[in-house]
Formats: structure tokens, C-alpha cells, sequence
């Protein structure tokens, strides 16, 4: 019996992967494996550079010629393009300086003072509780001097509020200690001759008073109608060390809804419409009604417009269809919060604002893997043909995984899309795609840690996090420390970092491990998990996902180190037995399309 | 609202041999032989009392203790500071040259390394010493501050390197070698 070189190709969204097996009868050994960078959109003829090198890293990994091959296998693989954007609904406006709500790192003194609003080099004529207001270019020795020879005089001065960041300087040299906020940086916006409370909390604790809405009532004796107009004031400032409130005639601070477009969806014979700043849960709600989804469009001139419109460009370029032939088939929409500015903050007040990010997922049927086929064909010499189905060949591969059985369904979990395909007792299989996977993690990651740079939320995204604590040693995000012989860059040094294999890296931002942690694995929850269940109740008999007995992730975010165990702890109230694809029992996650093609040749040979 | 100034003078009061602390709140600022006596300003005439009042503020703003030593037997920057460091129980330090030239330091670094670096002394004034002795701070804190954005002019060493050369002479002279580091105490008062 003759021995013959086959090669299973399998070219994905983002990467290639190359299987070479000796088949010899109805048996196949393999040889060798590689994994290149997919090139151009999956399912054109762009791809045959990247399939031709795989193929040829395979073989030189396996030690074998290109005049060796007979048949190089490739997938039926429809272009799969998908897009994102995300929108801000919510916006944060202050009026009239009435509320200074930052988190200054070091605010000075303790507790709540209650008085009027005087500018510090107008306290000589001043009487009564008072406030006093320090611009910009005043030194803190100037400033306690002032305020120690106020109290002198017999003014009752019973709080501060700074420009710079002096707070602690101040309180340190004055007799009688006060309550001091400081780094405002728009001091001369505070209106003067107001009455206003300056409070700030022990080190450790939050704001008490100003935080509550009859605590705001108590120190500016409102009736119960400007209770409930100084509520929101409140709600503002929950969660501060310390804040300023003044109180003005018509000062307020709303929490306005930034209406950003409608998204239409059409389906199941219904066209309904939904304005995306009603949230991701509105939209998902009416994308269920509309099942299956025929098209999306969104309201022309809105960045969700733009973004579906694009999709449908880049696939109009792709497959040459029109653009009026291309439906977008899957919507994902996920709440996220961006950090923002507040307008009309006088420090540079933050808050996160709502926001809703949006991947579209749009296939074609028109697949041009014939003109693949016969380059790759050209290139290495060998007979090239569509070995079979995407959806069927990686259910097939992933069947080869020990411990599984048919019925059986898998998740391949990519970049742009989540794929789910079905194996049921009957040897029929079906598959999906849905909208959303990796990148949508690395732009949730990115927004909301206000990462400027993309390298950086994917590494957040990929690798698991340390504080960098000597050069020495760091601590990992569960607790544990790691000791090293050599000390580490001083560019880490006390710094968040994520543990890259070529050594840590750090993440730039103020906030602490334990939130950028929660921060990462609500990202991957709110993509991977939520689509998992998606993408499977599409496939799953009867949409019950108690049906399904197997199933096995797939793909680059396979090898995720919590990405599995977030989407078997969604699957765990099914019955179901989930985990990660272990192809021929030695191959991981990875290949599997491409070996099920092989296996395939071999069965039908 | 106009701003109050005085003119202030530092003094710099030996009070004995520096000794290794073991305090972790504390940042040690070591200073150059010739810092505050004989000369009393940087390169582009900030007073080293403001240097000193500055650094000094931005320590204390975050609730850190600093202390001040005066490194005799060398005037180079990465020696000063990293003696610093040695010395500090925080094992963070500032290191001064009297041109103005700064630097954040560590002990575990290499001498030759350092947390953050000033080189450009003629960039150097009031505002950025205050944020240099406040991130010294924050990292003896163990905390994650911001690096303290260097500016950079490329005029600067055209128009200064000669000034700046005839400075460092001038310090090395003051070296007094194989003297110890000594403690000082600041004294800030106005004129």
C-alpha cells in the first residue's frame, strides 16, 4: 500500500493552519502542523500566498518536499466581515459651577464646613462662616498665612478650596485645621458670595453628607421640591473622597440621554426600528424578535450608519456583489462605559458615561475558493480541491477529541465572529456565525480603561496581570508573588503590568490590578459567554441548549487562560459538557478544520 | 488675585553622618557638594531655596516624611542620587546637582539607572521640582504615578552647555573626597 501525502488547509478570519498527513488506505498519520496570518478577507483569492506558505512551513516542519504532496484540501470558507462602533448615550452637565465633584489624590484636613464662598484676598471683609477661595499663583505659605491671620481676627473660616495641589501643605501649617479640596483647576468659576459646603472624608472612607440627598437638604435647608431638584447633586458625588457643593438659584447637574440614531432591523417579516441609545438590552430585545435577522441598517449620518455601511463596502470590494445585495446578518450590541470629561466641571471632573458598542457580522454565499483552489494548485504543483464545509470539517476535526461524541457542537471563537456548528446523531450538521469575538474584547478593554493604545488592551486582553512591587518581585492578580534573580526594567517599576512571555509590560493607567481585572473579564463575559449561548441556541435542536451533550471551543481564543472557564460556567446550568477541543488528542484547539478535512479525504476515498 | 512673593534663603545645617533609615515613608534628597553653599541658584537662577521648599512641598502633599543629606566626595548626579537611595528606608531618593539637574533613583537599580531623569536643567523650574518630589513620594508609597513629563528643548544645549560646563567645574572643585555623606537640615527663611 502506497503512502500519500495529503494537506489539510483551513483558512479562518485571522489565521491559516496547514495539517500534513501520510494517508495510506482508509488510515492517516500526521506529520506536521502550521499556523500563518491569514491573508486578505477569508474566502478570496488573497488568501493563496498565506495558504501556500502554511503549507509549505507544514511540510518543512513534517520533513518533507513540495513534489511529495499529492492533494492540498481546502475549506469551503464564506467571507465573514464584521465591524464595530461605539457610541456615548450619556453625557454628564454641570450648570452654574454648582458642584465640584473630583477625586483630588490628597485633599487636606477632615469634615464638613458650611459658609459663604469669599475669594482669599477678600477676607478682611468678610463676617460669618466662610469659605475661602484660592486661585491660581497663590504659594501654600502665603496661603495658610492668610487663613492663620483670618482666624487671628476672629473669622470663623471653616473650609477651603484650592487651585493647586497644596491641601495637605495648607492644612499642615494652619492652627485650627479645616476641611480643603484642592487641584480645581477652574477655581475662578466658583461663584463668590454663596453659600456652599466643603466636605472631605477620613483617608479610606467616603463623603457622608454631601453624597445624601437630605444631608444636602440639612445643610442648605430645602424645602422637599428643591430636595428632589438637588438629588441628582447627590447621586454625582457617591463614592468621593470629597466635593464641593455651592448652592445657586438655578444651578443643577443633569445626566442627559445624547441621542446618537436609530438602528433598523429586519426579520421574521418584521421590519422594527430601535434608537441604540435606548441600550444594548433594548437592542438585543428587538434583534430577538426579529429572528432570524434579514438586514440591519442604521439612520444615515450616525456613527452606527457609518459602520454598517462600511461593512457592507468592504464586502461590496470583496466579492464584487453590489452593495444593495449585501444583508448584515448578526448585530451584537454590549453596554460599556466610557470615561469622560464633565461638562462644565471646574477640575476636570470624570465620569463614566453609558455607552453602546456594535458589531455587525455580514456573509455572502458567494464563496470564490475555486480560484484559491487552482492557484494553490499552480503554486506547489499538486492537485488542490474543496474538501468540504467550514462548520461540518470542524465539527469533524473536533469529534477527534477524546471523550466526545455525537450529538456534538462547537464554538470556534474568533476574532470578528463567534461560530457555532452542530453534529447531531443523524450525521446532518448546521452552523452560525454571530457578530462579536476578540477585537470587540480588545475595543471594550481599551474604551474603558481609556487605553490610547490598542497594542496595550490587547495585552491586557491576552495575558494575565501583575503589580510590579520591587525589582525583584511582582504580585499577581491573585495574590501570589513571584520572586526573579534579575531585577526587572525600571520602566515597570511600581506599575501595573501584564506578564507578556517576553517579560512584563505596563498598562498605563491610575487604576489598581483588581479593576483593570474586573474591567477584562467583564469584557470577555459580555462577548464570549453571552455569544456562546447565542451562537449554540441557533444550532441546538429545538433552540434548548439542554439538547446539546458536547461541546468543544475552538480557535485562537481557545487558548485563552479564562476565556474557557467564563463560557463553562455560562454552559454549566445546561447539563452541558463543555471544554476546550483537543484535536486527534494532541493538537489543542487548534487545526481542527484542517485535520477533519483530512479525515474526510480519507473517509470518502 | 495676585500671588504674595518673598525672597527666601536656604541653609543647610549639618547635623551629624547620614545614617541608612529604616522608615518605608521616608524620600532622602541628596544634594551635591556645592548645593545651597557657595551657590545658591540653578543654572537658570531658580533659587535653590525654591528647589528645596518645592521638593520638599511635594513630599509632604502626599504624607511622606523627607529628610536631607549632602554627598561631599562626588559631584555626579547617579552617584548622588543612588547614595540617596542606599540611605533611604523607602529606598527612593532624589538626587540634586546645584545646576539643577534631578533625578528619581532606587535602591536595587544600578547606580548608572534611574526611575525617572531631568537632564535639561535650564527646563527645570518651580512647578516641575514640585511634581519631581511628589512622584518620588508616590512611588515610596507604592503607588503608580504618572512619569513626570520631561520637556525637551534643542536649543537648550547649544545655549547652555557652556554655562552648565563652567558650573560642573566649579562644583567639582567643592568635592571634598573621602568625606562621608552628611545629614542636613533645611532652613527656609524669609528675607
Amino acid at each position: 500500500m502506497t503512502r500519500r501525502l495529503v494537506v489539510g488547509v483551513d483558512i479562518g478570519n485571522s489565521t491559516t493552519e496547514a495539517s500534513v498527513a501520510a494517508v495510506s488506505g482508509d488510515s492517516a498519520e500526521y506529520l506536521g502542523t502550521a499556523l500563518t496570518h491569514t491573508t486578505g478577507v477569508k474566502g478570496t483569492p488573497e488568501n493563496t500566498d498565506g495558504a501556500v506558505s502554511a503549507v509549505r512551513r507544514a511540510l518543512e516542519r513534517a520533513g518533507r518536499t513540495e513534489s511529495e504532496v499529492e492533494t492540498v484540501l481546502l475549506n469551503e470558507a464564506t467571507p465573514v466581515i464584521s465591524g464595530l462602533a461605539m457610541e456615548t448615550i450619556s453625557e454628564t452637565i454641570i450648570t452654574e459651577s454648582t458642584m465640584i465633584g473630583h477625586n483630588p489624590a490628597t485633599p487636606g484636613g477632615e469634615g464638613l464646613g458650611v459658609g459663604t464662598t469669599v475669594a482669599i484676598d477678600a477676607l478682611a471683609g468678610a463676617s460669618g462662616p466662610t469659605i475661602a477661595v484660592v486661585g491660581a499663583g497663590w504659594d501654600f505659605d502665603d496661603v495658610a498665612t492668610e487663613l492663620n491671620a483670618a482666624t487671628e481676627r476672629g473669622l470663623e473660616v471653616v473650609a477651603a478650596v484650592l487651585a493647586h495641589d497644596d491641601a495637605v501643605l495648607v492644612v499642615n501649617r494652619l492652627r485650627v485645621p479645616i476641611p480643603v479640596v484642592d487641584e480645581v483647576g477652574a477655581v475662578e468659576k466658583v461663584p463668590l458670595g454663596m453659600r456652599a459646603a466643603v466636605e472631605v472624608a477620613p483617608p479610606g472612607r467616603t463623603i457622608r453628607t454631601l453624597s445624601d440627598s437630605y444631608g444636602l437638604a440639612s445643610v442648605f435647608e430645602l424645602d422637599p421640591d428643591q430636595t428632589k431638584q438637588v438629588s441628582p447633586v447627590a447621586r454625582a458625588l457617591t463614592g468621593n473622597r470629597s466635593a464641593v457643593v455651592v448652592r445657586t438659584p438655578s444651578g443643577d447637574v443633569t445626566d442627559r440621554r445624547i441621542p446618537v440614531g436609530t438602528l433598523t432591523l429586519t426579520g421574521a417579516g418584521k421590519t422594527l426600528q430601535v434608537d441604540v441609545d435606548a441600550g444594548a438590552e433594548a437592542i438585543m430585545e428587538v434583534l430577538g424578535r426579529v429572528q432570524p435577522l434579514d438586514d440591519a441598517t442604521g439612520e444615515a449620518g450616525t456613527h452606527v450608519g457609518g459602520m454598517l455601511a462600511q461593512v457592507r463596502d468592504t464586502m461590496t470590494d470583496v466579492t464584487g456583489q453590489p452593495a444593495a445585495e449585501i444583508r448584515i446578518r448578526d448585530v451584537l450590541a454590549v453596554d460599556t462605559f466610557v470615561p469622560k470629561e464633565v461638562r462644565g466641571g471646574l477640575a476636570g471632573e470624570v465620569a463614566p458615561e453609558n455607552a453602546v458598542a456594535l458589531a455587525a457580522m455580514v456573509r455572502t454565499s458567494r464563496s470564490r475558493m475555486q480560484v484559491v483552489a487552482d492557484e494553490v494548485a499552480a503554486a506547489l504543483g499538486c492537485r488542490a480541491e474543496i474538501g468540504g464545509v467550514e462548520g461540518e470539517m470542524a465539527v469533524r476535526g473536533a469529534l477527534t477529541t477524546p471523550g466526545t461524541a455525537v450529538p456534538i457542537a462547537v464554538l470556534d471563537l474568533g476574532g470578528g465572529s463567534t461560530d457555532a456548528a452542530l453534529l447531531d446523531r443523524d450525521g446532518v450538521s448546521s452552523a452560525v456565525h454571530v457578530a462579536g469575538a476578540g477585537e470587540l474584547v480588545t475595543k471594550l478593554i481599551g474604551s474603558e480603561l481609556a487605553l490610547d493604545d490598542r497594542e496595550q488592551a490587547e495585552a491586557v486582553k491576552r495575558y494575565p496581570l501583575a503589580k510590579v512591587e520591587s525589582f525583584f518581585h511582582v504580585r499577581h492578580e491573585d495574590g501570589t508573588v513571584q520572586f526573579f534573580p534579575e531585577p526587572l526594567p525600571s520602566h515597570v517599576f511600581a506599575r501595573v503590568v501584564t506578564m507578556t512571555p517576553e517579560g512584563p509590560a505596563p498598562v498605563a493607567t491610575r487604576h489598581s490590578v483588581d479593576h483593570v481585572r474586573r474591567v477584562r473579564r467583564e469584557a470577555k463575559r459580555k462577548v464570549f459567554a453571552v455569544n456562546a449561548v447565542r451562537a449554540l441556541k441557533q444550532v441546538a435542536p429545538g433552540g434548548s441548549l439542554r439538547m446539546l451533550d458536547f461541546v468543544v471551543l475552538l480557535g485562537g481564543s481557545a487558548l485563552d487562560f479564562e476565556i474557557p472557564d467564563l463560557i463553562a460556567d455560562a454552559l454549566a446550568g445546561f447539563g452541558v459538557v463543555c471544554g476546550i477541543g483537543n484535536v486527534h488528542g494532541s493538537e489543542g484547539p487548534r487545526n481542527a478544520v484542517a485535520t477533519g478535512l483530512v479525515d474526510a479525504h480519507v473517509a470518502g476515498s | 488675585m495676585t500671588a504674595p512673593t518673598a525672597e527666601r534663603t536656604l541653609t543647610l545645617n549639618e547635623v551629624g553622618p547620614a545614617k541608612r533609615a529604616s522608615r518605608p515613608d521616608e524620600v532622602v534628597v541628596a544634594v551635591s557638594p556645592a548645593f545651597a553653599d557657595p551657590f545658591t541658584k540653578t543654572i537658570v537662577d531658580v533659587p535653590h531655596a525654591e528647589v528645596i521648599r518645592q521638593i520638599l512641598a511635594g513630599i509632604e502633599e502626599q504624607g511622606v516624611h523627607a529628610r536631607m543629606i549632602k554627598v561631599w566626595d562626588t559631584a555626579d548626579l547617579a552617584a548622588v542620587a543612588h547614595t540617596g537611595a542606599r540611605l533611604s528606608g523607602s529606598g527612593i531618593s532624589i538626587g540634586l546637582l546645584s545646576r539643577g539637574t534631578a533625578m528619581i533613583h532606587q535602591r536595587d537599580l544600578p547606580r548608572l539607572s534611574n526611575l525617572e531623569l531631568f537632564p535639561q536643567s535650564p527646563l527645570l523650574d518651580a512647578e516641575v521640582f514640585r511634581r519631581i518630589g511628589s512622584n518620588a513620594a508616590q512611588y515610596a508609597k507604592g503607588e503608580s504615578p504618572a512619569p513626570v513629563p520631561t520637556r525637551n528643548d534643542q536649543m537648550a544645549r547649544p545655549r547652555w552647555q557652556a554655562k552648565a560646563a563652567l558650573l560642573h567645574l566649579k562644583e567639582f572643585e567643592c568635592i571634598v573626597a573621602g568625606r562621608k555623606p552628611v545629614e542636613v537640615e533645611p532652613v527656609i527663611t524669609r528675607a
